[in-house]
């Protein structure tokens, strides 16, 4: 397999922005697992995909070389603004355009100055691999791809990863639960906010942690639907499409709270 | 100073394609042109703002999503470069503009007294949205009149349609006692496509119009539907068929602009003044006005002549 880690972590800015709040330690004391696991799985590059990354036309492939700057989240402004400094591993961003694009899925790289990098994307990214080590393929979520179309493209990019012979991970941006607290809070006091969100979302990583496919395959649809996830859970079908489809196991480094939304940093056994 | 009034309301989309047709210096990509109709009508409503001579232009922008309250941009001077991260080959808009952050500061507070989740952003770096520096270029180009920016607070997508959207009604009323509490003249421009079925691949020529059309015909016919109502000052018929629209056919005035524009109104029961129509990747646009100071409903036409020359002192400072 060309996979050699595999990772699903939460965008969320509140988490690199005030790692020390106490409900969001988990989340980040996660991360710092993820990220010891993801160097010594010592990658070529890294396929990530975050639901942040939003398109409509087309799938869209970052293939800039170098991206720099400092963003500030649109809903998260009042707590600074996040400095990046990312690396695209250019070739193989583009042989991922074409050979999507010959499996029938529209397709076209990006690559433009300045051109505006999410917010998940760059928490990933500054949480797990904090020197920048690894190059990455960042690929865009089309709002009208569904979860089969997503795991194709992974799929894809993983095969086209291996026929240039490089070794990869595959990281997957996004929530879990997607029911938030609509007004301010304060921030030590952070919980998932409906009780039943949360059962969700550990009865999900149970079966991730126990490799239960075929459980998975049958709930995660409701999950999706009663837990208001994150996009539908779509990174989680790019993780599946990049590492075979099946789940041999995960560990959960860390789960907890985004502003009521339910967050973990999940790493898959290969 | 108080007595401020709104002089106007304008139904103005942001398709960046209108930039990208124009080919403005600010806008880096170049085009042959394209969406001339949608591009004639927004000169004839510019030329309409040029004559209402507003202190302040407030726009409420569908692609600055919010999810805790209601945000208002609250830095005076904002800059950079905004690329649309969906067509990013159409415009990349190099941005200049000032904000009116004390009647901001105001609809803020306001808004919050009305029991709505309200902030200022405060970030110098903020990234302002494509969508507010579309409409704003296309109604004003010259830049030379502040604003006030607010985000869509994604309530309508979150709740229900109709709770989101009395959200927004009580945004625009807020707005409104913002205004007249501020001495502000004030025009209002909702960011807002109308039917958003759209083509799901551009064509190789962006502004190739050979390929340009309705993306759907039943999203179409109620668009004109819509537009015939607002031409006849049916205001309250839109409003009670506004939900199914927005079900139906897509519309993007779910995401609250066009309400809160109505509501911060009063929703006058006046024909709106079509400007021009026209489609952009399938979506339905419409340029339209609601200009209350012929109406009736406003004061003079023209603004007391100091406010003017504030304005050109404005732009020269601009400069």
């Amino acid at each position: 397999m060309t996979a050699v880690s595999a990772f699903l972590v939460p965008g969320s800015p509140l988490h690199l922005l005030r790692p020390d709040n106490p409900p969001w330690r988990p989340i980040v004391a996660g991360f710092e697992r993820a990220a010891r696991a993801l160097a010594m799985s010592r990658p070529d590059a890294v396929l990530l995909y975050s639901t942040q990354w939003i398109a409509v036309l087309d799938a869209l492939w970052q293939a800039r070389p170098r991206l720099t700057g400092a963003h500030v989240d649109e809903n998260w402004h009042d707590y600074g603004d996040m400095a990046f400094d990312i690396r695209v591993d250019t070739d193989l961003a583009e042989a991922c355009v074409n050979a999507v694009k010959a499996a029938g899925i529209s397709s076209k790289s990006v690559d433009y100055d300045q051109f505006p990098i999410d917010s998940g994307t760059i928490v990933a990214t500054r949480l797990l691999d904090p020197d920048g080590r690894f190059p990455l393929v960042m690929a865009a979520n089309n709002l009208y791809h569904d979860a089969a179309t997503t795991m194709r493209m992974a799929e894809i990019a993983t095969a086209t990863a291996r026929a240039q012979n490089k070794k990869v991970a595959v990281v997957g941006v996004g929530g879990l639960s997607g029911t938030v607290f609509r007004e301010p809070i304060a921030i030590e006091e952070d919980r998932i906010a409906a009780e039943e969100d949360d059962t969700w979302n550990r009865r999900i990583l149970r079966l991730l942690e126990k490799g239960e496919t075929g459980r998975l395959d049958a709930e995660v649809e409701n999950y999706a639907r009663e837990a208001r996830v994150d996009m539908g859970f779509k990174h989680f079908a790019w993780i599946r499409g990049a590492i075979g489809g099946r789940i041999f196991g995960a560990r959960v480094h860390g789960y907890g709270p985004a502003h009521g939304a339910g967050a973990a940093v999940i790493e898959f056994r290969l | 100073m108080a007595n401020g009034e709104i002089v106007a309301g304008f139904l103005a989309p942001h398709p960046p394609h209108l930039v990208y047709g124009e080919n403005p210096p600010q806008n880096e990509p170049k085009s042959e042109g394209g969406w001339e109709p949608l591009r004639w009508a927004y000169e004839r409503a510019r030329k309409s703002l040029d004559e209402l001579q507003p202190d302040v232009l407030l726009v409420h922008s569908p692609h600055w999503i919010t999810q805790v309250g209601h945000h208002f941009l609250g830095v005076r001077h904002l800059s950079g470069k905004s690329v649309d991260p969906i067509f990013p080959n159409l415009f990349r808009y190099t941005f200049e503009l000032e904000v009116d952050v004390e009647l901001a500061e105001a609809c803020c507070e306001k808004a919050a007294q009305r029991g709505l989740t309200a902030m200022m952003m405060r970030n110098p770096k903020f990234r302002v949205d494509y969508g507010t520096i579309t409409t704003l270029h296309m109604i004003r180009p010259q830049w030379d009149i502040p604003i006030v920016g607010i985000s869509a607070n994604n309530s309508p997508y979150y709740l229900t349609t109709e709770e989101g959207l009395d959200e927004m009604d009580t945004l625009g009323k807020a707005t409104r006692e913002a205004i007249e509490e501020t001495g502000r003249r004030a025009v209002l421009l909702a960011s807002n496509t109308l039917c958003h079925w759209h083509f799901h691949e551009e064509p190789d020529t962006p502004e190739d119009m050979s390929r340009e059309h309705p993306q759907s015909y039943d999203g179409y016919k109620w668009d004109m539907r819509m537009i015939e109502l607002l031409r006849q000052g049916k205001t309250a018929e839109v409003f009670r068929l506004l939900p199914q629209f927005i079900d139906e056919a897509f519309a993007e005035v779910k995401s609250g602009a066009f309400t809160w524009m109505f509501a911060a109104m009063g929703y006058p029961e006046l024909p709106g003044e079509l400007h021009g129509y026209g489609t952009v990747i399938g979506t339905g646009n419409a340029v339209m006005e609601w200009n209350l100071v012929k109406a009736g409903l406003a004061g003079a036409a023209a603004a007391p002549p100091s406010a003017a020359g504030d304005r050109a002192a404005y732009a020269g400072a601009m400069r």
